[in-house]
């Protein structure tokens, strides 16, 4: 069976949903099924682009009861709240994403799938950017000599890690 | 922008050139960026917003003598100045309704414009005529290279750009192509297009983007993600599926050609009549029937008129550019009634 929602892959989940008392059944595959979540029923229903009160009506948060820890924090430089942000849809300085990191990756993963950027980035990163890429690798480096044994590279790696992480 | 001319100069996304410039009226990429210490413009009062202006008129002085760039400031301009600009795509019309200091600035070309304190601090984009997304990017790529050796953008390692709406975190980039699809309409194709797109993670929109209606069979397709993907990749995307768009598009033409010669024939003289010996007509219905032109012009059904004159046509005949060219306010009825003397004098002369 394809999925009902890309129509390309295979429908390996079978989503059951009850709204009003009214039984809906999706058969989705299992990236339409993970990245959609509670959206899909609107898309399949609308056959229309997501829009964003579609994000923002989530059905676990809109009855009012017990929203998360971010529901009351306000942003300490321009004074958006949580709750104010989710009703308006923007925010209201780039502070706000330090503020309410712990439910925007949900919220991003909705939009776009990721909250992971993976484009461009500002002349004044891209030193620490490159480092921490350089770091990552090392650390592979470092584990794959101590799994062959090879202590004299390993130590060189290790030395040569901490040299980049006291320039950072 | 000299409307007493009869013959006034047209932005370069309207001079109907560039590849597959009969289905694609222009290609556009946008980028979204603000600075790092003072407030979205969702929530700026009129001092941050005049800071904002300040910063951005100031990067912009250092571009040149690279580039030249005409700054305006809305704050400053009529309503019908600025419903020009809207008109003319360089700035948006949440600008151009706006409220304190808003700044544009573009080349002579309109083809770069930038504008300061719309939602974002500042909005650049690219336009280009025809399908030629690839080589607008390549000019937005040096241009934000050169504004970021000025300005402090916002930016955070996880999410990238931080944007004033999570609909553009991360690249805060948005390309997107003007098509021109009768054919699709006509044959009652196009919604089938529409939601093949949507699926595909596109969103499909009117003639002046978001928030706008597909009005006379102009559609906006652009990227819906902007963040999880690198800016080559999401270009590449609206290319792959482009293609089977126009392909689509290409094959109906044909097809009407062929089995409905007489019918679309018809429906091209008809609209071609109407826009040129009507007195008083609406936009909207000159937007229908301009649309049809456009298809009689690369059908080759309407001797020597060109794409760019059409174009002209559209533009010409908004109600901004109406009003710009009489120099006053005009009520709907002598709107309608100089928008129709507009095209009658552009289409006698070149028919």
């Amino acid at each position: 069976m394809i999925c009902e929602n890309c129509q390309k892959n295979e429908a390996v989940v079978h989503l059951t949903d009850i709204v009003n008392n009214t039984k809906k059944e999706y058969r989705l595959c299992k990236e339409c099924a993970g990245i959609h979540g509670v959206s899909i029923q609107a898309q399949i229903k609308k056959h229309k682009q997501f829009t964003l009160p579609d994000f923002y009506s989530d059905p676990d948060t809109s009855t009012g009861s017990g929203r998360g820890d971010a529901a009351d924090q306000e942003c300490s430089q321009c004074g958006m709240s949580y709750s104010l942000f989710r009703k308006e849809g923007k925010f209201g300085c780039s502070h706000d994403y330090q503020c309410f990191r712990s439910e925007l990756d949900s919220l991003l993963e909705k939009i776009h799938a990721s909250s992971q950027h993976l484009g461009r980035t500002p002349g004044r990163f891209r030193k620490q950017v490159s480092s921490r890429a350089q770091l990552t690798q090392l650390r592979e480096e470092l584990s794959n000599a101590i799994s062959d044994e090879q202590y004299e590279k390993a130590a060189a790696i290790r030395d040569q890690m901490r040299n980049l992480e006291s320039q950072r | 922008m000299n409307f007493g001319q009869s013959d006034p100069f047209v932005g370069e996304w309207l001079r109907g050139e560039g590849l597959e410039s009969d289905l694609v009226i222009s290609s556009r990429v946008r980028l979204a960026r603000n600075l790092t210490d003072l407030p979205f413009g969702t929530v700026a009062g009129d001092l941050q917003r005049a800071k904002v202006a300040d910063r951005i008129q100031d990067a912009i002085d250092k571009l040149r003598p690279g580039l030249e760039l005409t700054t305006k400031h809305l704050e400053d301009m009529d309503l019908i100045e600025r419903m020009v600009l809207v008109e003319r795509h360089l700035v948006s019309r949440e600008l151009a309704l706006g409220s304190g200091p808003r700044v544009v600035a573009f080349d002579d070309s309109e083809g770069i414009s930038l504008m300061g304190n719309e939602e974002d601090h500042l909005r650049i984009q690219v336009v280009k005529s025809g399908y030629r997304l690839e080589e607008a990017w390549q000019e937005m790529d040096e241009l934000e290279k050169a504004l970021d050796g000025e300005l402090q953008f916002a930016f955070d390692e996880q999410y990238g750009y931080l944007t004033a709406c999570p609909t553009n975190t991360g690249t805060g980039l948005r390309a997107s192509v003007m098509l021109h699809l009768p054919a699709l309409v006509i044959t009652g194709q196009i919604e089938e297009v529409t939601r093949a797109a949507t699926r595909m993670h596109l969103a499909v929109r009117g003639l002046f983007g978001e928030g706008t209606e597909a009005q006379g069979d102009f559609f906006q397709i652009s990227n819906q993600r902007t963040l999880g993907v690198t800016e080559e990749k999401i270009l590449k995307h609206i290319s792959s599926v482009l293609p089977n768009i126009l392909n689509y598009e290409r094959k109906l033409r044909t097809g009407l050609l062929d089995r409905k010669r007489e019918r679309i024939e018809d429906k091209i003289g008809r609209a071609f009549g109407i826009l040129s010996h009507a007195k008083v007509i609406s936009s909207q219905e000159a937007l229908e029937h301009l649309s049809l032109v456009r298809l009689g012009v690369c059908l080759d059904l309407l001797g020597k008129l060109t794409l760019e004159q059409v174009n002209r046509m559209f533009l010409f005949t908004q109600p901004g550019h109406l009003q710009a060219k009489e120099g006053q306010e005009l009520s709907s009825d002598e709107r309608d009634m100089r928008r129709a003397s507009v095209l009658g004098r552009i289409l006698r002369e070149n028919n």
